[in-house]
């Protein structure tokens, strides 16, 4: 196992590279970059719009640019310089982590907790009218775009009489030092984002949970188990359960990344104060070392997560094992 | 020397005596000046007096305490106002760091700012500046020091990338700086500048103490691009000193920015009170407009700018009892930037680009344009025809003799001028060049501006009718900046903020220049303007602009450029459509934000109060 975990380790590396790489071209790709902004402002002359471009290092061809970016991250993991707010791009990063991965995991853990009990109910009470009727709900949450649902749950709330339209806190509270009153009035803004990014998650959870429980409750080592008496409590948590939840860890995996880029529109239209809007705006500014420290890292929690599902897969499942 | 009431500077100080001994010459008379200048402005810092602001800023005399909330569209991405270009940021430190002169905000004239009183001598290649006995902040004395600095090495720094050099260079030759003594500062132009008081407006001093470790060319080893990196937002916020209104006192990064009353402020209220009478001013992130009005409307932001098509809807709430009033201000402001149609002049296609340079082909263009009804299913009525560019509000620019001149929505004209131009019907409604291929235009524009979209969309109609074919490219507005820079389209709906004084503007409006992008070989490779490429009327406004520039007279200055606008009226080398206007929602709870007698919404930060 120990093996199996440091071979992934060390082919990530050429992957990462071969990630990087092809992000970098696709930025470049993009028409422009940082400093065309520059050219429509009455202010600024074209040459002095030249000089900075030549001082950011943009007038350099691409390949040089990519290779002294990786230099710095390998020579003193430095991960560059953001063009637009003229700090290094890992404190800005970590400056937003906090709540971003407060929310995100705020969000995965709902959509866990509450997909994974209605995904039983529904399966041991297929076709059933709350199974018919759990499942409309869920291609309901599948096909509403999360930004959409936003924004019609703060309408809600605000027809309602309700105060708390976006962002995670009142203006009061914000900067403000921990308090009941402030967590109060975080939970009083922070159900909305939960239910409006979280709806979407939940309902796939449901689908796979529901249809994985299915397959297995037809297998013969469940009848088996109920010939031998057992009580239903026991056939379906014990042995069904434990059995259908390998292909939703697998997904866990998946979810990693999600942990930092989320949704982005309906980050924006919820005004969190995440990585998502800030990330939108460095991609619209080509501020390009933003933009590629942020892919990598999202890149980086994917394959991570990835791992960490299959690392998870073997200690849940006792067949499956990476020799 | 001129007098008070000029375009130039509102109190420009009037000591004809002074003048006299002057022009006298003679440098033993000189220096006798200067002595008693010295004298002079000794006197003055004696006397640490508080301005009174103008009478026009007040509905009432306000109270002390409260604090306001207003919306942010984006986080800051710096402090530095000359290390960005970041409408976040400017809206902020416009609370924090202040001008020598400044733009009274209800009137629009120069009045004094942190400089009490300047004068200009006689060849009006000279400025003194007398400066106001004011602190920073953190209590260290606002000097000659700190303005001289602020000039050479922040606002004239090519290097820093929101730099304002090219407005204090006049014909290669940059303002050079002088301290006389503490509390006085000469400038010395290459040649007399109309604008230069108006330009300082926006060179904002900040303090020499503070921002010195970043000047390259101060400190050994620091590059040149440092100054980008002064007081970002990792700062501490007790390092970002100014001499305004407000202070930082707190930054939570992509939620909120709360400012402090700064306690020793400069500025009265008319009955001797101390300004600002908020404790706070605070800036909430919001980045959506439709929940920074659904703030607006749970009573959490006190103050919001709206669009058009909020309009209806929010006036209806005002009418049903709501906490707020909806404003609707006569135009004044850069923002929001009128559009106007453009044709690529110097497109590669021979036929068109030889339509496009033919007078008559834009003026009929112009023809098509229904400007009335463009305000009414547009702007929901909530705009007026604009200037060309220069707005009516705008008194000591505008030249009414262009409404005149301004052709109205005639499509019947429109068709006679294209036939005069040789862009016939060749019978079944198709007009056709001259060459018989049927004219057809592809109209580029920002999808992500609305009425940029809609007027798109009318004019295609319009052009339908005449029997010209468009192809709407509907592109974001990013988009529609590269093509323009780079000179592909055919036709371009753009638009470009209004600024009081032309000459902040001759980047665009004077031919030759980098943003005269729709007749772009009027400037070579180098950005020099290339005269033989200009029409003879091309060639006229560029006079009329470097005229302008060198010009001290206001009355002289207003007479060149209502020829410009004359020309720009008549020969529509642009066509101007619409102008919208100010609109803004804010709450019944916050005093001195109201509409003046001419329509105009006045309300500053330092004289608003909560009620």
């Amino acid at each position: 196992m120990f093996q199996y975990i440091v071979r992934r380790l060390v082919t990530m590396v050429p992957m990462m590279i071969v990630i990087s790489i092809l992000c970098f071209t696709v930025i470049q790709l993009q028409p422009g970059d940082f400093t065309t902004q520059f050219l429509t402002d009455p202010r600024i002359t074209p040459e002095q719009v030249a000089q900075i471009r030549e001082r950011l290092g943009l007038d350099q061809p691409p390949a040089l640019q990519y290779l002294t970016w990786v230099k710095g991250i390998v020579s003193s993991g430095d991960f560059g310089y953001s063009f637009a707010y003229k700090r290094p791009v890992q404190e800005l990063i970590w400056e937003r982590m906090g709540w971003t991965v407060a929310v995100a995991g705020a969000t995965i853990f709902f959509s866990w907790a509450v997909a994974i009990p209605i995904g039983i109910y529904s399966a041991t009470h297929k076709y059933s009218f709350v199974d018919y009727l759990l499942t409309f709900i869920g291609f309901i949450g599948v096909s509403i775009p999360s930004f959409f649902l936003a924004l019609v749950l703060m309408y809600l709330s605000l027809r309602l009489g309700g105060t708390a339209v976006g962002g995670l806190f009142s203006q009061q509270y914000i900067g403000a030092s921990w308090s009941w009153a402030k967590l109060m009035d975080l939970l009083r803004h922070l159900w909305i984002p939960i239910v409006a990014i979280g709806l979407s998650g939940t309902a796939g959870l449901i689908r796979l949970m529901r249809g994985s429980l299915l397959d297995v409750l037809g297998t013969q080592y469940i009848t088996t188990a109920k010939g031998k008496g057992l009580s239903q409590q026991v056939v379906i948590y014990k042995h069904a359960v434990r059995n259908a939840i390998n292909p939703l860890i697998s997904v866990f995996g998946m979810q990693l990344p999600e942990l930092i880029s989320g949704t982005i529109i309906a980050s924006i239209v919820l005004n969190l104060p995440t990585m998502g809007p800030f990330f939108y705006d460095a991609l619209i500014n080509s501020d390009q070392y933003l933009v590629m420290t942020f892919l990598m890292l999202s890149a980086f929690l994917m394959l991570i997560g990835n791992l960490l599902a299959d690392i998870l897969l073997a200690l849940t499942d006792p067949r499956i094992r990476y020799e | 020397m001129y007098g008070a009431q000029n375009a130039l500077g509102g109190e420009v100080r009037f000591s004809s005596w002074l003048d006299r001994t002057k022009f006298q010459g003679g440098i033993f008379v000189r220096k006798l000046l200067l002595a008693v200048l010295l004298v002079l402005s000794m006197t003055l810092s004696a006397v640490a007096s508080p301005a009174v602001v103008s009478p026009a800023l007040f509905e009432e005399i306000g109270t002390h305490g409260g604090e306001l909330v207003l919306g942010l569209a984006a986080s800051p991405r710096s402090f530095n106002f000359y290390g960005i270009i970041d409408n976040a940021a400017y809206t902020i430190l416009y609370n924090i760091i202040e001008p020598l002169v400044e733009e009274n905000p209800a009137t629009g004239e120069i009045i004094p700012g942190l400089a009490e009183s300047w004068e200009i001598d006689e060849s009006g290649t000279e400025v003194i500046f007398h400066l106001r006995d004011v602190a920073w902040s953190d209590g260290t004395p606002f000097t000659a020091d700190d303005v001289v600095f602020t000039m050479e090495h922040v606002v004239m720094n090519t290097n820093a990338e929101g730099n304002s050099a090219d407005r204090f260079t006049l014909g290669g030759q940059p303002v050079l700086w002088e301290k006389i003594d503490a509390r006085s500062v000469k400038a010395t132009l290459p040649s007399p500048y109309g604008a230069f008081t108006r330009v300082l407006t926006h060179a904002l001093m900040v303090p020499k103490h503070k921002y010195e470790p970043f000047i390259a060319a101060l400190n050994e080893g620091v590059e040149p691009g440092t100054i980008n990196q002064a007081w970002t937002t990792d700062t501490p916020l007790a390092e970002i000193v100014g001499t305004g209104p407000f202070t930082l006192s707190e930054y939570v990064v992509d939620q909120k920015v709360t400012l402090k009353r700064n306690p020793n402020y400069w500025k009265v209220d008319t009955e001797g009170n101390q300004l600002p009478y908020l404790d706070q001013l605070v800036y909430l992130v919001v980045q959506d407009d439709q929940v920074m009005l659904a703030q607006f409307r749970s009573g959490e932001i006190h103050r919001v700018t709206i669009t058009g098509q909020n309009f209806p809807g929010l006036k209806r709430e005002e009418l049903d009892g709501a906490n707020f009033r909806v404003l609707t201000g006569s135009p004044v402001s850069p923002v929001p930037s009128p559009p106007h149609l453009a044709f690529n002049w110097d497109i590669e296609d021979e036929e068109l680009r030889e339509i496009f340079r033919n007078d008559k082909f834009r003026q009929a263009i112009e023809q098509t344009i229904d400007r009335h009804r463009i305000i009414e299913d547009v702007y929901n009525t909530l705009a007026i025809i604009p200037g060309v560019p220069v707005l009516p509000a705008n008194t000591a620019f505008y030249n009414p003799a262009i409404e005149d001149i301004m052709r109205q929505y005639d499509l019947e004209k429109a068709k006679q001028l294209l036939d005069e131009v040789g862009i016939t019907d060749r019978g079944d409604g198709v007009r056709v060049l001259p060459s018989g291929r049927p004219l057809e235009l592809t109209l580029t524009t920002a999808v992500n501006v609305q009425p940029h979209n809609d007027i798109a969309v009318i004019l295609e109609n319009e052009w339908q009718e005449l029997g010209i074919t468009t192809h709407l490219q509907l592109i974001s507005s990013t988009l529609v900046g590269q093509k323009r820079t780079a000179g592909e389209y055919e036709a371009i709906i753009e638009a470009f903020g209004n600024q009081p004084d032309p000459q902040l503007r001759k980047a665009i409006w004077q031919p030759g220049r980098s943003l005269y992008y729709w007749h772009r070989s009027t400037m070579d490779e180098n950005q020099q303007p290339v005269l033989a490429n200009m029409e003879d009327w091309e060639l006229r406004i560029f006079d009329l602009f470097e005229l302008g520039e060198v010009e001290m007279d206001p009355v002289q200055r207003k007479a060149y450029y209502d020829e410009w606008q004359e020309i720009y009226a008549e020969k529509v080398p642009v066509i101007y459509i619409a102008k919208g206007m100010e609109l803004q929602a804010v709450s019944k709870a916050i005093g001195n934000v109201f509409l003046q007698a001419n329509g105009q919404i006045v309300g500053t930060n330092y004289t608003a109060f909560i009620k």
